[in-house]
């Protein structure tokens, strides 16, 4: 076996904490690392997140969700958006359930940050991504 | 300068990212933070210059 392959992990062999500290961080931007002490990864990957969600909206932006109700590939074109807005876990779910943040109406969409609007809500979503990935790999011993 | 701006706070909050997942040492989080900062507005200078002299 190579050096490479013996220093794999399987994912199965990754402890429950490390899937709740994944999950945890996934939901909420930055609670993954609270819950593990590690408050400045906290501060900075949280913060970068939550600043990254609340500009996108200041700047005019809206979050994307599958409707089934455009044509076909129309329709299609919101899924990979929408994979990366739900990577903010529980703010999509919160603006989801209340039916905030979706639409957008002509004034909106007239602003000039309004495509940096969307593009801020999008990237939340994907940096998200990565602190869960960082706070799953602390929980499971793969990083200090 | 409101797009500058807007490229400058998404470089720094993208740049504050990658360089706390990465990396094992705190100097080397700044140093890889501070690279990821510097590239993002470079890319996107030359990107916008690039895109500045194509009439479509």
């Amino acid at each position: 076996m190579s050096k490479v392959e013996s220093g794999r992990i399987n994912p199965q062999t990754a402890p429950a904490r490390a899937w709740l500290m994944g999950i945890a961080g996934w939901l909420i931007p930055g609670l993954g690392h609270l819950l593990q002490g590690r408050w400045g990864r906290a501060l900075l990957l949280g913060g970068a997140v939550w600043i990254c969600f609340i500009s996108g909206f200041m700047m005019g932006g809206h979050l994307f969700i599958y409707s089934g109700s455009e044509p076909a590939s129309s329709s299609l074109l919101q899924i990979p958006p929408m994979i990366g807005n739900l990577g903010t876990g529980l703010l999509y779910i919160i603006s989801w359930v209340t039916g905030f943040g979706f639409s957008h109406e002509q004034q909106q969409a007239a602003l000039p940050t309004f495509e940096y609007g969307w593009t801020f809500l999008l990237i939340a979503g994907l940096l998200n991504y990565l602190c869960m990935l960082d706070a799953f790999d602390i929980a499971a011993g793969r990083k200090s | 300068m409101r797009h500058f701006l807007v490229m400058t706070a998404f470089a720094a909050l993208s740049a504050v990212v990658f360089g706390t997942v990465a990396k094992d040492s705190n100097r080397e989080r700044v140093v890889y933070g501070l690279k990821v900062f510097a590239e993002f507005m470079v890319i996107g200078l030359v990107l916008a210059w690039i895109l500045y002299f194509i009439p479509y």
